[in-house]
């Protein structure tokens, strides 16, 4: 086999070329987070300072301070967006359900009676709200937070709750 | 300033009670074996023992206190200390090359030139790693919806508690106890700092990695420059030493429990060997859902290999399988009965039918995934090139085992995407988010089929054909 023989002969700098090449490919994928590692380490802001730079974080630690740990919230959001799940890590031991902000009221209503939820929580506070959350919000049982941050978040009064309603 | 330093000490002192005890325990279980080796095992076994540990008070009912906790370590500690004492030189291995059972050498030949060059790349690659996963808080999906949540839930809560969420709460929690650990030993919750062990696990799967191409027969040179190889082989890797996954232990105990039994397969292991790789196969199935299986996969692809081989003292070898067997229970039986004791629902989120159209889907993506340098540079061709390399080897020697693992576990992956249940649109998204860090856990094992192809590489002309004789082949390079 004269080409096995021939790769005999020639592997060790066929095999630090190959090294070489995955180094710079390495180099290349990773020099975003390099330089990012780079000036943090400079500049001294790391830690907590990542995740002060996150206006969702920063909300989320705004709710701790009204939001009893003892309470239930529902988080009003996607699950695909990646963010209930960051903020059911912060605000635990609070406990957290999700449901998509267009659920309509039959599936809020019911689960805010069932779970005994204190507290709605709504991350996008641009948008305008789902129809379950509209009739929280006509019902009168759902009173605004003045929490700073990109989402909404309610108290919500279950007493006022009384059903008899359809979609 | 002092509280900084307070907290650094605990953490110190957590981590070197889990190292030691691990280190002990496989000074124990492998008294001949060098340093490097103990080194390169002893956060797996202390990992194992400890959050094993933490799940059986958990059972009883009782406090997780450092009180409780730490005499297990201690009396590892111990055992080893009192067994060296006592026992030493009664652990020889009869009818092993000499070099297996010979002293340690005294002196080593200085690093040079390359050597430096390959260490330097792994310890780049090792600094970016640690000061990634200590100057950033948790952030990755799983970490903070699955491992990271659950530590912080235990932690909080102080004992072994899944009511009240769901977080995949039927997996297995080597992970998450092993950061409640941590925690514990803080005093607090601090996502920041015990991100540690990820880097250490990095560096314990890279000593592994070069401590097993060792023991196969390559020189220091080889083994580091393979070694840098795989360390610096794309960016999954070196993801997975930062973002608090579990699939990087999974990947360190896949490659101690594989390539301790490829090692006991070969001959060329140091006794208690077999006893190592079940802690290893314990290991697996303790750290994620998908270790049970792939430990059964270790085991499989040994007994193939011996039926196929049929080397003398065949049912003997076959029954040997059954120490490893054990410590599969060992990892999986604890956890199955409590979670059978405390009415914890098995979810079947993966396994809700036979899509056999996905199972063709994923075959393209699994091949470019293989040959694509982002994920794993040029391990995957190479790997496949060393086969060809020892293309006569692998049905006359036990490296038939190598080839026998990996594509048992291709098909695995295979058929594991045939029984997902996504949408149509949904499933490449899936793939894609799944497949590399599915191929990371076999990664280190397709070094070790890099490694026997380089070795044959490394010899004569008659070393690329025909089989060779195991004690000519691994004898010299070993004792360079």
């Amino acid at each position: 086999m004269p080409l096995l023989a021939g790769a005999r002969q020639r592997w060790p700098v066929a095999a630090l070329i190959l090294l070489g090449l995955q180094v710079a490919l390495l180099g290349w994928h990773l020099h975003g987070e390099v330089l990012d590692l780079s000036r943090r380490l400079i500049q001294g802001t790391w830690g907590e300072a990542v995740r002060a730079e996150n206006p969702f974080y920063c909300w989320l630690m705004n709710l701790k301070k009204v939001i009893p740990e003892q309470a239930t919230y529902v988080f009003l959001d996607h699950y695909e967006l990646g963010k209930e799940i960051e903020a059911r890590y912060h605000l635990f031991p609070r406990r957290h359900l999700l449901l998509v902000p267009e659920s309509p009221p039959s599936l809020l209503f019911y689960t805010l009676r069932q779970y005994g939820v204190t507290h709605i929580l709504v991350r996008e506070g641009q948008k305008p709200p789902g129809p379950g959350l509209l009739a929280l919000l006509e019902s009168g049982a759902a009173e605004p937070l003045p929490v700073p941050g990109p989402g909404l978040a309610f108290r919500v009064d279950l007493r006022r709750i009384k059903g008899a309603f359809y979609d | 300033m002092i509280e900084g330093v307070g907290l650094l000490l605990r953490l110190l002192l957590g981590l070197g009670v889990l190292l030691i005890s691990g280190y002990a325990l496989a000074r124990s279980l492998a008294p001949a074996s060098r340093r490097l080796e103990q080194a390169a095992l002893a956060l797996g076994l202390g990992s194992l023992s400890l959050t094993l540990w933490l799940l059986a008070l958990a059972a009883l009912c009782l406090p997780w206190r450092l009180t409780l906790i730490l005499p297990l370590p201690l009396a590892l500690m111990a055992a080893s200390w009192v067994g060296r004492r006592f026992f030493s030189g009664t652990c020889m291995v009869e009818g092993f090359p000499p070099w297996i059972n010979a002293p340690k050498p005294s002196g080593s030949i200085p690093l040079k030139g390359w050597d430096w060059v390959f260490l330097g790349v792994i310890g780049l690659i090792l600094l970016f790693a640690t000061l990634r996963a200590l100057l950033y808080p948790i952030w990755a999906w799983d970490a903070v919806s699955t491992w990271g949540f659950k530590a912080k839930v235990f932690f909080l809560r102080g004992t072994l508690d899944l009511q009240g969420f769901e977080a995949h709460n039927y997996y297995p929690n080597l992970v998450p106890l092993l950061l409640t650990y941590l925690y514990i030993c803080l005093g607090q919750v601090n996502d920041q700092v015990v991100k540690i062990v990820f880097p250490l696990a990095g560096l314990s799967l890279i000593l592994l990695v070069f401590a097993l191409l060792r023991r196969l027969g390559l020189s220091r040179r080889g083994a580091l420059g393979i070694t840098a190889f795989f360390t610096a082989g794309g960016v999954t890797l070196v993801e997975h030493l930062h973002i608090a996954y579990a699939d990087l232990f999974l990947t360190y105990y896949t490659l101690g429990a594989g390539g301790l039994v490829y090692l006991w397969l070969k001959e060329v292991s140091l006794s208690g060997n077999l006893s190592l790789a079940a802690f290893f196969l314990a290991g697996l199935s303790w750290t994620k859902f998908e270790g049970t299986p792939m430990a059964g996969t270790v085991l499989l692809a040994a007994a193939l290999s011996l039926l196929w081989l049929h080397p003398p003292g065949l049912a003997r070898r076959l029954w040997s399988l059954s120490v490893p067997g054990l410590g599969l229970l060992l990892g999986y039986l604890p956890w199955r009965l409590f979670i059978w004791s405390h009415g914890i629902e098995m979810g079947t989120d993966h396994i809700l039918g036979f899509y056999p159209h996905q199972f063709f889907q994923a075959v393209p993506a699994l091949l470019e995934a293989l040959v694509n340098p982002r994920n794993f540079g040029f391990l995957w061709p190479l790997a496949a090139l060393a086969l060809v390399v020892c293309r006569k080897k692998w049905v006359t020697t036990p490296l038939l085992y190598l080839p026998l693992f990996l594509g048992g576990n291709f098909l695995a992956i295979l058929l594991a995407y045939a029984v997902a249940p996504t949408a149509p649109f949904e499933f490449p998204l899936y793939v894609r988010a799944t497949l590399d860090r599915l191929l990371l856990h076999l990664a280190p094992v397709a070094v070790l089929l890099l490694g026997e192809g380089v070795k044959e590489l490394e010899k004569g002309p008659e070393g690329l054909s025909g089989p060779v004789s195991l004690s000519s082949q691994d004898s010299g390079s070993f004792r360079e």
